[in-house]
């Protein structure tokens, strides 16, 4: 069996943002979890580009202008793709 | 569309977009401002006239993400919208404050309030901000996308107020159809794509992230060596000012107390009348009043952390250190506050979103060592180590002090915590940290003051009256006899003493400590009234006395077999009495009503109190044994 021609573009690599390089800019693709209704009041919502600023126990990230530090639990349920 | 005048305005917004700071500039009043989120924690609410000169009233509701009411204070902010406040209709006129320069995040809150029907202004705040950030923000385009009047302003500069102040009029702008919700099934979405579309033709932003200014300094003052180093040097410069620098102010006021107390001695003839004023009145309030410059300092070094925006930078390094006592670093700054005062502090457990979390923050609280307090270590700690005040031992011994209250209070939290079990509905830590800014001074000198004049206010209510029944009763029903020692045993207070003394004995205090230990359960300071005033009746010339004197007395005193009173481990045991007790009525007000139940307040006070006598005893009874005299 011949290999299909890949012409689809490739499937993005989806990271939490807990995965996250640091210093890196990302772009959230899904807000999805018990918590994701706060994330997204806080402005975490989908498209939106993020910078993530430092990891640890609780994570810094940028968003629109503003810094948030989360915690890793809230993190863990932003799935996120990063930006060439 | 309303014709009649708006008569109630409500401030909206995210946490620290600047709602207080344009209440301020409206109402002309000066509720406190910090560049923290959350330092709104109750509706504050305030009169200003429109430029036709009709007088309107404005709420500043505190700040909140959504209208979602995930804890307390949001819960104020949607019930006050809903006109469902006690006291308050619903409002005419919204006006949603939003920080500029985060405008696609404040949006759906926008949106939200929008949906609510009511008339709706926009209050673009900090447009200089955004401008400087390099956002493209058209207000044009922004009001007629979302069908409201949208000012740009400078609140803290006071620019586009007046033009604010214009929208406050009939006829008040008319509520527009929430039509972003007819397209989609979910209502989160559909606010998401609507600001979408806002944004790209409203507020244009520069594709490459720029690093500002408060990332680069974050990347110090958070790094997990520096920012520790800079967290443990601020705080020690809090403190040294404190401890060290407010000694100068003090020594003015020592001095003008001192002469003033000798100016009124020679204006009144020795007697009943001349004592009252002199020892009673001038001595016992002017041995609390002495402790102001360090209160004004203390509460000057929070409301500039507040205002720098380094509290939140704070709060986020104290995460780990909180987590240890079940607690999360949005209790550090209810925590950090009550090293000023516990009431302020409590008040500022509202922004915790954990309900348990909170109660267990209220009820440690008090045990974070107040300003209150220091009074009682001033006297106490110089005599421990039979020296002049403001050596660097004393200074390090306070350090101690300050630990072992907060340690304890750790420990308590907990336990407590691990007793009250998991929240019904998990909470995570979230904070938004400000970009630094300049501290507003004026608000802060204005806040400052406001505390410095409560404290001299209760110098002059709650203290002056305890000085003078003190002193009355310690000087009736008079004896005939001309010894003071006698008399203070006939006085009332003698009796009291007496009666109290089997109390305090195990913890190694006589009556007439035991007597000033219980004058001081409605406020602390009070204590060293009482010892200036039980102790004083020995005192013969007509000196006035500071602490010096007081402990020049204090020192001499013996017990009835000619053993000193205070030795080192019974002064260690009043040490640790005044460490625990939770002695401030003010206090147990407030939590009673913060906490929703007065079975907190005095479980929380017997509790203190049990814990500060069990302390104590503990203290002197094991330290008799250890050969500690």
């Amino acid at each position: 069996m011949s290999h299909a021609v890949v012409t689809a573009p490739k499937p993005e690599s989806r990271l939490t943002l807990n995965q996250a390089r640091v210093g890196s800019d990302v772009q959230i693709r899904i807000v999805d979890g018990p918590a994701c209704q706060r994330l997204r009041d806080l402005g975490f919502c989908e498209n939106l580009q993020v910078r993530k600023l430092s990891g640890g126990r609780n994570l810094i990230c940028s968003i629109c202008g503003t810094r948030l530090a989360i915690s890793r639990e809230l993190a863990e349920q932003v799935l996120v793709a990063p930006v060439a | 569309m309303s014709e009649s005048l708006p008569a109630l305005i409500a401030l909206v917004g995210n946490p620290n977009v600047g709602k207080t700071t344009l209440f301020n500039a409206l109402t002309g009043s000066s509720q406190k401002v910090g560049n923290y989120a959350g330092v709104t924690v109750a509706v504050k609410s305030g009169e200003t006239y429109t430029p036709h000169g009709n007088k309107v009233r404005v709420l500043d509701l505190p700040g909140c993400y959504s209208l979602n009411a995930n804890s307390l204070d949001e819960q104020v902010a949607v019930d006050a919208l809903n006109g469902q406040l006690k006291g308050e209709s619903v409002p005419d006129l919204v006006v949603c404050v939003v920080d500029s320069s985060s405008l696609e995040r404040q949006l759906p809150l926008t949106l939200q309030v929008l949906e609510l029907g009511l008339p709706c202004v926009m209050a673009l705040n900090m447009v200089d901000v955004a401008e400087k950030s390099g956002l493209r923000l058209d207000p044009v385009k922004l009001s007629e996308e979302l069908g409201i009047p949208v000012i740009p302003m400078q609140a803290n500069a006071g620019k586009g107020l007046v033009q604010l102040k214009q929208t406050f009029r009939a006829p008040l702008p008319p509520v527009r159809e929430s039509s972003w919700l007819h397209h989609h099934e979910d209502s989160d979405k559909a606010r998401r794509a609507f600001i979408d579309q806002i944004c790209e033709v409203a507020a244009r932003r520069p594709d490459a992230h720029q690093l500002t200014v408060s990332d680069r300094i974050d990347t110090y003052l958070l790094h997990p060596v520096y920012g520790w180093l800079a967290f443990a040097g601020i705080l020690f410069t809090v403190f040294w000012a404190i401890f060290s620098f407010a000694k100068i102010p003090m020594g003015w006021i020592e001095a003008g107390q001192g002469a003033f107390g000798n100016w009124v001695s020679t204006l009144i003839p020795a007697g009943d009348l001349q004592s009252l004023i002199v020892d009673g009145i001038i001595g016992g309030v002017g041995g609390v009043i002495v402790f102001l410059p360090q209160i004004v300092l203390l509460f000057l070094f929070i409301g500039l952390l507040e205002s720098s925006g380094y509290m939140a930078r704070a709060a986020f390094l104290m995460d780990s250190i909180m987590a240890k006592a079940g607690l999360s670093g949005k209790a550090f700054l209810p925590l950090f506050s009550s090293y000023a005062c516990a009431i302020p502090g409590v008040m500022a457990t509202r922004t915790i979103d954990s309900p348990k979390e909170r109660l267990v923050t209220i009820f440690v609280a008090p045990w974070m060592s107040c300003s209150a307090r220091l009074p009682v270590y001033f006297l106490i700690v110089p005599m421990l180590l039979s020296e002049k005040e403001g050596s660097w031992k004393q200074a390090l011994i306070l350090f101690g002090i300050y630990i072992l209250g907060t340690a304890s209070a750790f420990v308590i939290a907990r336990l407590l915590r691990g007793r009250l079990g998991p929240d019904d509905k998990p909470n995570h830590f979230l904070l938004e940290l400000p970009p630094y800014r300049k501290p507003q001074w004026s608000y802060i000198f204005r806040h400052v003051a406001d505390r410095a004049w409560a404290f001299v206010g209760k110098a002059g209510t709650i203290i002056l009256g305890l000085s003078i029944l003190l002193w009355a009763l310690s000087t009736y029903p008079k004896s005939d006899s001309e010894s003071p020692t006698e008399q203070l045993e006939h006085s009332a207070m003698g009796r009291i003493g007496f009666v109290i003394e089997p109390v305090v004995k195990p913890l190694g205090f006589d009556g007439r400590v035991g007597t000033s230990i219980l004058t001081s359960f409605a406020a602390r300071e009070v204590f060293n009234t009482s010892m200036a005033i039980i102790f004083n009746v020995e005192e013969t010339d007509d000196e006035v006395e500071t602490r010096i004197h007081i402990r020049e007395k204090i020192a001499q005193a013996k017990w009835p077999d000619g053993r000193p009173l205070f030795t080192p481990l019974s002064l260690v045991s009043l040490l640790v009495f005044y460490i625990y007790a939770m002695q401030c009525l003010p206090t147990s007000a407030v939590v009673a009503r913060e906490s929703g139940s007065w079975k907190w307040a005095i479980g929380q006070f017997l509790f203190m109190s049990g814990f500060a006598y069990v302390a104590s005893l503990i203290v002197f009874q094991v330290g008799r044994m250890l050969g500690f005299s």
